[in-house]
């Protein structure tokens, strides 16, 4: 039994991007009606009654007056179910029919699901940045390391940046689930950047030079990837980096342990080379300046990031010791690396630029290193390999504690962190929050206290040049072209908030495909990769390779890579698992594909 | 310079090996619309497409570069792109040296064609001009595709052969994906002047004046040929009412509707002592002809047409002929016999066999090759000299048919009638997707009328509003030479001061406006621009 | 090129054919129903599955590439029951009852679902059918879809898709069903439908279909390969001819064509070649009353004759022209451009180009 239920999770987690709603609330109904126990009336007849409803309405064959008579018999068995089984059952159809309602109308008024759903392949769809992901694991299978970095840079332009530190939401719903474990298809990228360094890998052809000029405020992922492609396209580019390097967050934020100085630099000398890109470091961007910018070019990118580090309000906050994350890991980017030796050493926060803060200062020598969060560890938005690592280097978790003062000597030095112990309470917005415990506070001593406790974007001369902001972000459309304003387009970290590397990939693509047409272009970027024919699936089942890394007791004494690679017979068999949705199933139909020509 | 009008090139190695594909005056989706997918399925593998037209056809939307220029300024356009492919060092040094001569009289000629001079005369951003150069310039395969737009001008050779050197000093001739490619309007246009339906040519373009030629067809005939040229179709209307052409033999042509100013084609009829028409129905020209002799359709005769590929195919009788109606050669025969002309009956294969006696680009075709399995229904492109020959399908490779290519340098002259006080709208005419021509065929169909079967005339937005010109509203549009009725669809297809009509529609025909100015080489006539006035009806 | 063997029959295939292409080669035949040649395979019939020697489970041999030394079988006991079952389940899923089990079927006699049951021994539903009346979409004035016969192969979508490049017609989603959104609904005059109808000729089965079909039985027609009348392209197709009447036209697979036609060539090319107001007698001016009369030939031929020799007599052949037809044949423009030449003895002869 615990084999079947093992199975019908993957299933479940298998589930493919695009089905229609309606048919996956209706598989959760099933499942609802195979638990009831048969005791009560609403749970036991209510449901299948449910199920017979939605049936209808998923084959477009119920009116609205059908719609309002499910809803009318779920709340009676919401509210009349004896257990939680009946109840969750009900309660999820109805948050459903809210939650989808446009999805609801168009089956009972429209005979037909809404225009976008159908099924597409899992990993590229996923992938903000779409990237052909089967296409580049056959290539690498094939031996073809070079046509595989091309294949990803087709839709992404930091494919070594990605092997190292992306979260790889494309293994999320990966059809190998529904057989043993997701594919590791980071792990395989890793590879092909390994077997052909990025800045050796010739670029794609480009287009002709097309004399029109695009400034790229900000150097980082996205407006890098921004610049990538516009270049490609033939335009001209121009990016405005306030530091003295280019990458962003990628040098600026993440530590060199986990992705590698030189790596991320064969990543941005490969992008660079694919047409005209003028890049001007260490100039600040103020309003006058940007006024300037924008008269000038015939658009605008403004990709500036998160870079603010955000504070705690708290006594003792200005001590010495105390400082944010972005700042320390700032300093280092640029080389700047701090010396915490004897020294204990406390981070506020539970993401993973906590997790780089700590495991950093576990590398400048410090003597203890403790990670204060309010929440659980589970609870954590770091990943919980991230966390694993920490814990293996020695970092102690403080969980269930909120900092509440810094302890200051008279010399204005910071020498212990007190904090209030908290208990986990009901969920908010999806998530468990912390209500402060009956306990008395608690002092954990700390010559330095490192926050990180999220990031700001910098807006305020962007302000005053009249870009729009709501919660401290940049307002844009859907065609990310920023609000009140013509020609001047926003993505990124400063457009959504902090958030990851691929997301801010994905933005700048889609900015660089907006203002090419915003130019009156419709460049479309040639890829002449020929991806292998598919042998027939091999659906043994089988585990997942994962990637090497070195013992915690040794890479913890150094900067550099924790990760190591697959070996050669380790990479073909894990490219063996991966099914070629592109070949098989809906990746052959047009409409299975999330692919730019 | 290149030689007779037809596609250098095949649709199918344009449409999947050229890395840029430049359309001209064309609209190939309406006028070509088998033409149209393929030129899609081109964009959609990655094929760049730069569209030179001055309305928003619906290929625009998938070019990279649309040059909406403004209409009659295609040689200004052609010789500021030769000047910056020459300027930017674009061009293909080799071909120019091994196969063309000529070349620095070109470039010094077209020094004066600056992007800055271009942006004014073509009303396009110049920067966009020369992007398209450079893409063009730096394709590898890239092939110009053009039509009606580019030759139905009072400058249209002119813009031909400014067209033809872009293609020669890139060196895109005789290559797969490259070529110039002219879309030829009819089914068998091509065909008709390979034939010698021409005042110059004998059948295979050979020379009427060339006393060898002439003499191998009055022995074969044995009848003489008279070696002056004759008077161009176009040039024959004046010369009907001075009084210097008199009998008048149409075959299959309704000039009353498809000829430009349709006034003065009629006081050319009216003017004729004798007029035979041999039509498949009572067309408006009939109607004042002396004698009608009915016609006979495609589907009730054998014989070839030639497509616009030069590609030979089988044209196969499916039904007979109607009753009444006699097989177009039996009557030509009849005519001949009569005259005291001793033309035998010959079956349509036979004829192919005399074509091919004559006619050394047709030596390899008959009939019973075409029928072949060794063809297996894909017709024979010519040249096709021997029976052994597989057919050419792509010209000038190697060489050019006159050894080296030289290259001309037309002048940019304005439009005849250009827009003033009294007509300030600029009237370009063309075709829709589902009708064809004066609709002899297409208009008898009724699901095709129902689709679109009326007239209208698209306007721009701000004229339209300057004019005081809903959508949808009737109007009434002026020329120097008549004055029509008919629907107006405003907006920002044309640009403003510029109006487009399709040709097809008896109820408003844009032929009662159009002008009659000639090119002064192929005597084509203006059809693609003259100056209008729009007001509402 | 590879070589492989099917059935045991040794065939060699250039690289880039599959399976399906090389037991053609080998002259070994494999039915199929959503396959079509020329067209990207989807793969979705499961009616040309093969085994392939030392791999786990069938493929289809459509979309499955040919590769060096594979050993193919097509023709077991096992694939024939696989295949058999498949059509079962497609059958059951087509709406027999909506045309009557075939009979009512516009397509009955040229469809190919019947032909390849009919082939596979496979003559009724083995599994409950479902009863079809969904309506039928067939607001554009040539092209029908009725739902109820769809069998979701998905070809009309690579014929407009992937072929004609119109992108008007997709798949959608009914839940869990498959549909086509044909747009032929009755906002088709705003959609970008060029009705064509090249999803049509892909349709296998009597779903997507020109209307005029329903007008004759494939059975009581000939086919007769030509060249379209309109345009310069020069797209082959096949005039349906019954009764000594075109009644329709399909494309043929023509070198610049490639199976496909346009709206023109598919629906506008015969209709007027049997109109009523076609001229069936030559016509006269009567001096007299200057209207055109009916003539016997005889008398329009002495008069052509009679005045163009008169007129030549007289002004000399430079005062007669004659402009042939570009939308005849070239044999009939040969003839007509020597009649011009030796009995009119002018070289005043032109054809419409320049128009």
């Amino acid at each position: 039994m615990g084999a079947v239920v093992e199975r019908f999770m993957r299933r479940v987690e298998a589930t493919p991007p695009g089905d229609c709603p309606v048919a996956t609330q209706l598989s959760l109904l099933q499942a609802g009606i195979a638990q009831t126990c048969g005791k009560c009336v609403p749970c036991r007849d209510g449901l299948p009654q449910l199920a017979r409803m939605l049936k209808r309405v998923l084959a477009c064959e119920a009116g609205e007056d059908e719609l309002s008579r499910m809803r009318a018999l779920a709340e009676m068995v919401r509210a009349t179910s004896d257990c939680a089984i009946g109840y969750e059952a009900a309660n999820a159809l109805l948050e459903g029919m809210d939650s989808f309602a446009a999805e609801y109308e168009s089956h009972v008024l429209e005979g037909r699901c809404q225009a976008g759903v159908s099924q597409t392949l899992p990993c590229e769809t996923l992938c903000p940045a779409h990237v052909n992901v089967p296409g580049y694991i056959a290539l690498v299978a094939a031996g073809r390391n070079a046509d595989a970095v091309n294949m990803v840079r087709k839709d992404n332009p930091f494919p070594t940046a990605c092997a190292f530190v992306c979260e790889h939401p494309c293994e999320e719903r990966c059809r190998r689930i529904l057989l043993d474990a997701p594919v590791n298809i980071r792990g395989i990228k890793k590879y092909a950047v390994d077997h052909a360094p990025a800045d050796r890998v010739p670029n794609l052809s480009r287009s002709v030079d097309t004399a029109r000029t695009v400034a790229v405020v900000g150097g980082g992922p996205s407006g890098l990837t921004c610049a990538h492609f516009l270049a490609r396209m033939g335009h001209r580019v121009t990016v405005f980096e306030a530091r003295e390097q280019l990458g962003g967050m990628m040098r600026y934020g993440i530590p060199a342990y986990r992705f590698p100085r030189e790596r991320l630099d064969q990543d941005i000398r490969g992008l660079l080379q694919a047409g005209t890109i003028t890049v001007r470091c260490g100039e600040e961007i103020n309003a006058e300046r940007m006024r300037d910018i924008a008269g000038f070019f015939h658009a605008v990118y403004v990709a500036i990031g998160a870079q603010g580090g955000k504070t705690l309000r708290m006594d003792g906050a200005d001590a010495e010791g105390v400082m944010s994350a972005v700042e320390m890991l700032g300093r280092i980017g640029d080389g700047d690396y701090p010396d915490f030796t004897g020294k204990d050493v406390v981070v506020v926060g539970g993401g993973n630029v906590a997790m780089d803060c700590a495991r950093t200062s576990v590398r400048a020598g410090a003597a203890s290193v403790t990670v204060v969060y309010r929440r659980r560890k589970e609870d954590m938005t770091a990943l919980p390999t991230e966390v694993e690592a920490a814990v293996a280097e020695g970092v102690e978790m403080t969980v269930l504690m909120a900092p509440d003062s810094i302890e200051v000597d008279e010399a204005g030095h910071c020498t212990a962190l007190i904090a209030q112990p908290q208990m986990i309470g009901p969920v908010k917005r999806g998530r468990p929050a912390p209500v402060a415990a009956k306990k008395p506070k608690e002092r954990i001593k700390a010559d330095v206290v490192l926050i990180a406790v999220g990031q700001d974007v910098v807006a305020a001369p962007f302000e005053e040049f009249g870009m729009q902001t709501t919660w401290g972000c940049f307002d844009a459309d859907d065609k990310l072209r920023a609000a009140g304003m013509e020609g001047i387009f926003v993505g990124g970290d400063c457009q959504t908030g902090p958030s990851t590397v691929i997301n801010a990939i994905a933005a700048g693509k889609v900015a660089a495909r907006n203002i090419d047409e915003y130019l009156g272009y419709h460049h479309t970027l040639r890829c002449d990769i020929d991806v292998p024919a598919p042998v027939a699936n091999d659906r043994t089942p089988t585990g997942r390779v994962e990637v090497e890394e070195r013992p915690a007791r040794e890479r913890k004494l150094d900067y550099k890579s924790v990760e190591g690679g697959m070996s050669e017979e380790e990479m073909l068999q894990e490219c063996g698992r991966c099914l070629r949705c592109d070949q098989f199933g809906c990746g052959l139909l047009d409409e299975g594909r999330v692919q730019y020509v | 310079m290149l030689g007779s009008g037809a596609m250098t090139n095949t649709i199918r190695d344009i449409a999947e090996q050229a890395d840029v594909i430049m359309l001209v005056g064309s609209n190939p989706e309406e006028a070509h619309p088998v033409i149209g997918m393929q030129l899609r399925a081109a964009v959609e593998r990655g094929c760049r497409l730069i569209v030179v037209d001055p309305r928003d056809i619906g290929l625009a939307k998938m070019a990279d570069i649309h040059l909406k220029i403004r209409p009659g300024t295609n040689v200004a356009f052609a010789n500021t792109m030769t000047n910056v492919l020459i300027r930017e060092r674009l061009i293909d040094e080799r071909f120019v040296r091994e196969r063309t001569e000529g070349f620095e009289i070109l470039a010094a000629n077209v020094s004066e064609y600056t992007p800055e001079w271009a942006e004014d005369v073509c009303g396009i951003d110049r920067r966009d001009l020369v992007a398209a150069a450079k893409m063009f310039g730096s394709a590898k395969r890239a092939s110009i595709v053009y039509c009606l737009g580019v030759t139905e001008h009072s400058t249209g050779t002119d813009g031909v052969m400014a067209l033809s050197n872009i293609a020669m000093i890139t060196g895109n001739l005789g290559k797969a994906g490259g070529g110039m490619n002219p879309l030829r309007g009819q089914n068998n246009v091509q065909g008709a002047c390979d034939m010698g339906a021409s005042p110059d040519d004998l059948p295979g373009y050979q020379k009427v004046w060339d006393d060898a030629l002439r003499a191998k067809f009055e022995d074969a005939w044995g009848a003489p040929i008279k070696p002056e040229r004759g008077t161009k179709a176009t040039e024959c209307f004046p010369a009907m009412i001075e009084g210097r052409i008199r009998g008048l033999y149409l075959f299959g042509e309704d000039p009353v509707r498809t000829d430009p100013d349709t006034h003065h084609v009629i006081k050319a009829l009216d003017a004729l002592d004798f007029l035979v028409v041999q039509d498949l129905f009572l067309t408006e020209t009939a109607k004042r002809a002396d004698v009608v002799l009915p016609g006979c359709s495609y589907a009730e005769k054998e014989g070839t047409f030639t497509n616009t590929e030069r590609r030979v195919q089988r044209v196969r009788k499916a039904v007979d002929v109607v009753p009444g109606a006699r097989p177009d050669t039996e009557v030509f025969t009849e005519v001949m016999n009569r005259m005291g002309y001793p033309q035998p009956a010959l079956t349509p294969a036979q004829i192919m066999d005399e074509i091919a006696s004559l006619t050394p680009s047709f030596g390899g075709i008959s009939h019973a090759r075409l029928d072949s399995v060794e063809v297996g229904g894909r017709g024979l492109q010519w040249p096709c000299p021997t029976p052994e020959h597989p057919g050419t399908s792509i010209l000038h490779v190697g060489q050019f048919s006159r050894g080296v290519g030289s290259f001309s340098v037309p002048e940019f002259q304005p439009s005849a009638e250009l827009p003033d006080w009294d007509y300030p709208l600029m009237l370009t005419t063309g075709r829709v997707l589902h009708h064809y021509n004066a609709q002899a065929m297409t208009g008898r169909t009724a699901g095709l009328d129902e689709i679109g079967g009326s007239s209208f005339i698209e306007i721009n937005t701000a004229d339209a509003e300057r004019l005081g010109i809903a959508d949808g509203s009737r109007v009434r549009v002026t020329s120097r030479r008549g004055s029509i009725e008919t629907t107006a669809r405003v907006s920002g297809k044309t640009n403003q001061g510029q109006v487009w009509m399709p040709f097809h529609f008896q109820d408003g025909n844009s032929n009662w406006l159009t002008n009659a100015a000639l090119d002064s080489v192929s005597k084509a006539p203006e059809y693609k621009v003259c100056a209008v006035n729009v007001t509402p009806a | 090129m590879f070589n492989l063997t099917i059935d045991g029959r040794a065939v060699e295939v250039p690289e880039g054919s599959t399976i399906l292409d090389a037991a053609r080669a080998a002259g070994v035949h494999v039915p199929t129903l959503c396959h079509l040649q020329g067209q990207r395979a989807v793969a979705s019939c499961r009616v040309c599955v093969v085994e392939v020697e030392g791999e786990p489970y069938p493929v289809p041999s459509c979309s499955t590439p040919a590769r060096e030394g594979m050993a193919v079988t097509t023709d077991s006991e096992q694939l024939l029951a696989w295949r058999r079952t498949a059509l079962d389940l497609v059958i059951a899923d087509h709406g027999l009852n909506s045309t009557n089990y075939c009979f009512s079927c516009e397509k009955n006699g040229a469809c190919e679902l019947q032909a390849v049951c009919r082939e596979l021994g496979v003559e009724e539903p083995g599994f409950p059918a479902r009863e079809a009346s969904e309506p039928v979409v067939d607001a554009n004035p040539f092209l029908s879809y009725d739902p109820n016969l769809c069998i979701r192969c998905q070809r009309c979508v690579g014929a407009c898709n992937e072929a004609a490049r119109n992108h008007t017609l997709r798949a959608g989603k009914r839940g869990l069903r498959t549909t086509i959104e044909a747009p032929f609904g009755p906002a088709w005059r705003a959609t970008d439908c060029e009705s064509c109808g090249n999803c049509a000729q892909a349709c296998p089965t009597g779903a997507l279909v020109e209307k005029r079909r329903a007008g004759y039985r494939s059975w009581e027609t000939k086919r007769v390969r030509t060249t379209c009348p309109h345009c310069g392209v020069g797209c082959q197709l096949d005039l349906v001819v019954r009764d000594g009447k075109v009644v329709d036209a399909e494309a043929a697979d023509g070198p610049s064509n490639r199976g496909m036609l346009c709206v023109k060539g598919r629906s506008g090319s015969f209709d007027f070649v049997a109109s009523e107001d076609r001229l069936t007698t030559p016509l006269v001016r009567n001096a007299a009353t200057g209207e055109l009369e009916p003539a016997t030939w005889d008398e329009a031929l002495d008069l052509v004759a009679r005045r163009f020799s008169e007129l030549k007599e007289r002004h000399g052949g430079e005062s007669l022209a004659a402009f042939a037809c570009s939308r005849s044949t070239n044999e009939d423009v040969y003839l007509f451009q020597k009649m011009a030449r030796t009995v009119l003895e002018t070289n005043n002869i032109d054809s419409c180009a320049r128009v």
